[in-house]
Parts: C-alpha cells; structure tokens; sequence
C-alpha cells in the first residue's frame, strides 16, 4: 500500500477513536460516580427515615408525620427511644408520676389537662429527628458520641504527629541503605506488610496489657486507665509502617549529603540539620504520610475495640455499642454511621487536592 | 554509626516490641491449652493445638468452613482488583488525569470498613435494603438480594470491599503506567500495535511491580478482613461472614480458647507470610 494514502487514512481513523474513546470513558465516569455517591446519599437519607418506613423505598427525606394522640408512650420508648424523662420535663409532669407503658398520649393530656397542641409541640419532628436526637444527646455505657469523638480526634492527632517525628528520625538513620545494619532494619520494617494485623493481636494483646497492667479488672483505675489504654492505641499507631519507612528512607536519600556536610561545617548538630534544613524539605513526603495515614487511624477498630473500656471509646468502637443497644432501632444506627464517617468524609473533600497528589507520590514509592 | 542507631532505634524499639516480641513470646503459650488472657492455670498440652487441625472434630467445624469461605471471599476480592482498580486506571491513563473523578473514586477509602458494612446491610438487606427496593421498583430484579445468606455474603461483601479499595488499586497501577517511558509506547503505536497488543506487550510487562504490590496487599489485606464483617454481624447473628479472622477473634475473646486460637493464626498465616516476603523480593528484583 502507497505511504501517502495510508496516513491520512489512519489519522482519520486515529481521530474518529479517540472521540469513541472519550465519549465511551466519560459515560463510565459518570455511570461509576453516580454508583460510589449512591450509598452516602441513601445512608443520610436512611438516618431521617422512621425503622416502621423501612420497607419502602425512600429516595428523599420522608415527610414529617405528626405523631399520633392514639399513640403508647411504651411503644415509642421501645421503638423510638423516647425518654418518658423528657417527656415529663416539657409537659411539667413531676419526675414521681408514674405512666404506664400503655398509656395513650390522649391519655395523658386528659389526666394532666394538658392541652394537646402542647403534646403535638414536643413531638414536632419526632419521627424524623429522632435517630440523630438519640444518638447526638444520648449516653451509651458511660459515654457520648461528642466523647467518643474526642478521643478520636486526640488519639488521631497524637499519633500522626509522633509518627511523623520518629518516621523522619528513621529515615534518617537509614538514608542511602548503604551500611549493613541499616538494610537489615529496612527489611525488618518492609515485614511490616506481610504479616497480617490479625496474628499479631492476640499476642500483642497480650503483652500490652501484662506491661501496661490494663486488663479488665486490674489494678489501675481511674484517669490513669484511661490514659494508658488510650496511650497503648497511639504507641500501635506510630510503631512504623513499611510505608512511613520507605517514604521518608527515599526522601532523604535523594537529598544530596553536601548539604548536611556544610550545615555540619558550619557548627549545626544533627539536630539542628534535621530541624532547620531537612523538615522544610520533607513538605511533600510528610504530606503524602499524613493522607495515607490519616484514614486508617481515623477508621481504626479492631484496636480500640479491644484495647479500650466501653466507657473510654473511640467512634468505631461506640457506634458498635450503639448498634447493640438500639439493634431494633435502624435510625440511630445509620445516624451513628453517617456522624462517624463525615468528620473524614469532610476533612477529604476540603483538602483533596493534597490527598490526591499524596497518594500518587506515596503510590510511586511503595 | 552511632548517630544513625540514635535516630533509628526509638521507633526501631516500639516497632520490635508490639510486632516481632509479641510473636515470640505467643510461641510458648502455642503448647499450652490457656483459655483466656489472665487464666490463673496453664497446663501444657504438647502439640495438640496444632494436630487439632487434622484431629478434633469440633476445631475442623469451625474452622474448615472459614476457610472455604475466605478463600472464596480471596479470590473474589483478587478479582476486583482489576475489575476495579485497573480497569480505571487505564481509563484514567488514556483520557487523561482528571482530579475530580480521582477525588470521587477515592472517597470510599475515608469511610471505615465498619461503615462499608453497614453500607452493605443498608443497601441489600432483604426487606429493607435501598438497594434492594429500588432495583425492584425500576424492575431490574424480580427477587431482593439477601445480605445475610451464603451466597449474598459470598458475592456482595468483595463487590464493597473492592468498591472501597478502588482508589487504592487505581493508584498503584496509575503510578505503575505513568512510570512506563513514553518512547516505548509510541514506538509500537508507530509499528502498528493495536490496543490489545499494546496493553499484553508493552503496558504489562513494564507493570509488573504495581501487579505485584497490588497482589500482596490484597491477599494479605484480605486474609485479615474483620471490620466489614463485624457490621455484617459475623460476631453474632450472621455464621455465613464467620471468616477465619473471625473464628481467630472469637477463640481469643468470646469463647475462651485462646491458645488454640493463637495456635490456628499461626498455622493459617505463616505460609501466608513466605508467600508475602516472596513476592516482596520479586518486586524488588524487578524495581532496580
């Protein structure tokens, strides 16, 4: 075949495939966005709608429904973890008055001469509101959700911080891979990835509670308990992943020693060369650590599940115990869902040009 | 020298001590029939706990059907590795970054396991899964997916699970692509090379450390798999998400049978571990 009828031919063909291509690769773009969006959207959706709806399909937030006069105070305390407490509070019923489980709200405004609008204003938005009422004012074995938060966050900063100092030290320490010993230490962390959290936890399990003194019932009680289970949980948290090694060993390799011989010419300690020089260096791997860590400290279970007292929990661990308590409950549940995930969900979409740029950087080294 | 053991040993020091101290210590108790973390009396059983496998009946029902079960839910998971993560990532890599659809492939990553398991039960619970209702409603299925059967658990759980590790996959084979030099590729699109031939001959091959990083992640990510199958109520009411990771919690924690369960992680995951360090080094000996 003639060169020159050949080429023209096949850019025709070249371009009449790329625009295939596009079209095809944007319509699953689309089409997979839609289907990861999905579930968050149907999950908050779920947390507003009443457990007795959940056999319909619901794609946008239920109507409000008054609550019925005809309705059992027993009834929405079981089923809506109403808090007769509080009701009596807003209807100025004394706290010694005792209502039967059967009893009708009807009822209740008659016995007590309350007018029913007074009933039909605390209910206002019960069925609605009442799974992020009961989970966000709620205690749960000692604790709230604002508490369990707290830790959380405390435990997630700590440790992301403390990880970040000791994983640059490392790097440090094994810059270049050049002696022996510093090769043996870099497998002894690459190990790290191949042995599966779930055979080491019993063991480790073991050993931090016969160290730390922290089983059940042992001795230590108090804020110091809560201190050293919470301090367990960031020591596992910053121990070193083959990761954090690799990320900072390769970044400081590729700084070119000269600069610490001068800074050590001019009088710097080490130190001092990793304070002044090398950290603002180390923006980009510290940023790709921070992303990648992030969300498994932040997400964190099995640990704090086993490590912490119900009543020194983490999210994870409470929104289980939350699950438990109100199994019959599906409102509180997916609420408990939801309040656990956006704090995350947040922090990502506000900083996900750092998260995306991180993860590339992190994925080219690991 | 002294310097750099200065600066290496404090994490060197907690790294050794919560990962390779624990495991030496568990040897010892691995003979012993210890029940739980502070029995006041451990007597030492020879190696039953590791004949048990092959002995016991009553260890064999509980931990045959874990097996299957994970392996299953491995091979599975392994397959959306590239249904997902690959499959996006050469997409990504012939249209062109594009940051927006990143972000939303990735956001699943910052949701828990746990959640992703709750998204799971929300979604395909038999009467009550959104899911479930509204493919119903638009008339795609006649009969609801049911979350808490063998084969819904089988098929649902590496769907969300890979789901959620998409943005993790398309990451390590996007970095694995864009490290390919681009001479190579036009040079066989110059020869003619269709796209078929270009991915097998060029893209492939030149792949295979991220192939290789995906891989041992995944197997030994999912051999652990646990907080997903907590939400799917593997701890108590659902026996088809009973995994061996699981079965492994439980003996140590509920059932009182610690040194047997200690005695089964150690058998289950230390070929596991050779096969890992295995694969490390293969990648290693491709990467330089």
């Amino acid at each position: 075949m003639p060169a020159m009828s050949f080429v023209p031919n096949s850019l025709f063909r070249g371009r009449a495939r790329k625009v295939a291509v596009r079209v095809v690769a944007s319509a699953v773009m689309v089409v997979y966005s839609i289907l990861t969006v999905f579930p968050f959207y149907a999950l908050i959706i779920r947390s507003f709608v009443p457990t007795k709806e959940s056999t319909k399909l619901h794609l946008w937030l239920p109507k409000t429904q008054e609550v019925s006069m005809e309705a059992e105070v027993g009834n929405l305390a079981v089923f809506y973890n109403l808090d007769l407490r509080d009701l009596k509070d807003a209807l100025g019923i004394p706290q010694t008055e005792f209502i039967m489980a059967r009893t009708r709200l009807r009822e209740i405004a008659a016995k007590y001469e309350l007018p029913e609008d007074r009933i039909r204003a605390f209910f206002a938005g019960f069925y609605r509101y009442n799974g992020w009422k009961t989970l966000l004012a709620g205690r749960l074995y000692g604790t709230s959700f604002w508490g369990a938060l707290l830790r959380t966050l405390a435990i997630t900063v700590c440790s992301l911080a403390l990880l970040i100092l000791l994983s640059i030290m490392t790097g440090y320490g094994l810059a270049g891979l050049r002696r022996r010993y510093q090769m043996t230490v870099y497998n002894i962390y690459l190990l790290q990835m191949v042995i599966p959290g779930m055979l080491i936890l019993l063991p480790q399990y073991m050993l931090v509670q016969a160290f730390l003194r922290l089983f059940p019932g042992y001795e230590v009680e108090g804020p110091t308990r809560t201190v050293l289970q919470m301090l367990s949980l960031v020591l596992i948290n910053v121990k070193g992943t083959a990761l954090s090694v690799m990320i900072f060993t390769s970044a400081i390799s590729s700084i070119p020693q000269d600069i610490e011989h001068s800074a050590m010419i001019d009088g710097a300690s080490s130190l001092q060369y990793l304070r002044h020089i090398l950290l603002p260096l180390l923006k980009v791997p510290i940023a790709s650590l921070v992303v990648i860590m992030l969300p498994l400290i932040y997400n964190q279970f099995l640990e704090p599940y086993v490590y912490l007292d119900p009543k020194n929990s983490t999210l994870l661990p409470f929104t289980q115990s939350v699950v438990g308590q109100f199994s019959t409950n599906f409102q509180v549940i997916y609420s408990a869902i939801v309040a656990s995930t956006l704090p995350m969900v947040l922090v990502y979409l506000i900083f996900r040009q750092f998260f995306v740029e991180g993860v590339m950087a992190g994925a080219v080294k690991g | 020298m002294l310097r750099d053991w200065a600066f290496i040993l404090p994490q060197l020091s907690i790294f050794v001590a919560l990962t390779i101290v624990p495991l030496i210590l568990a040897i010892p108790y691995l003979f012993t029939d210890i029940a739980q973390f502070n029995d006041p009396q451990i007597n030492g059983v020879g190696l039953r706990n590791f004949l048990a496998l092959f002995t016991d009946k009553s260890v064999q029902a509980d931990y045959l059907p874990a097996l299957r079960r994970t392996l299953v839910f491995v091979f599975l998971n392994y397959t959306t590795v590239y249904i997902f993560g690959l499959t996006l990532a050469l997409m990504m890599y012939e249209v062109g970054f594009r940051g927006g659809f990143f972000t939303i492939v990735y956001l699943p990553l910052m949701v828990s396991g746990l959640a992703v398991g709750y998204m799971a039960v929300m979604l395909f619970a038999r009467e009550t899964g959104t899911a479930n209702l509204l493919l119903m409603e638009l008339g795609v299925i006649k009969e609801p997916f049911n979350i808490y059967s063998a084969k819904g658990t089988a098929f649902i759980l590496p769907l969300l699970v890979g789901w959620r590790y998409a943005g993790y996959n398309m990451a390590i084979f996007l970095s694995g692509l864009l490290a390919i030099p681009s001479e190579t590729i036009e040079a066989s699109i110059v020869d003619g090379a269709s796209y078929w031939q270009r991915l097998w001959r060029v893209y492939f091959p030149q792949m295979m450390p991220a192939f290789i990083m995906a891989t041992t992640m995944c197997l030994i990510g999912s051999f652990t798999v646990f907080d997903e199958l907590v939400a799917m109520g593997a701890l108590y009411v659902n026996p088809e998400a009973k995994l061996l990771s699981v079965l492994f919690f439980t003996y140590g924690f509920q059932v009182e049978r610690l040194g047997m369960g200690m005695t089964l992680a150690m058998e289950t995951f230390l070929p596991l571990i050779l096969v890992g360090i295995a694969l490390q080094r293969l990648q290693r000996r491709l990467q330089y």
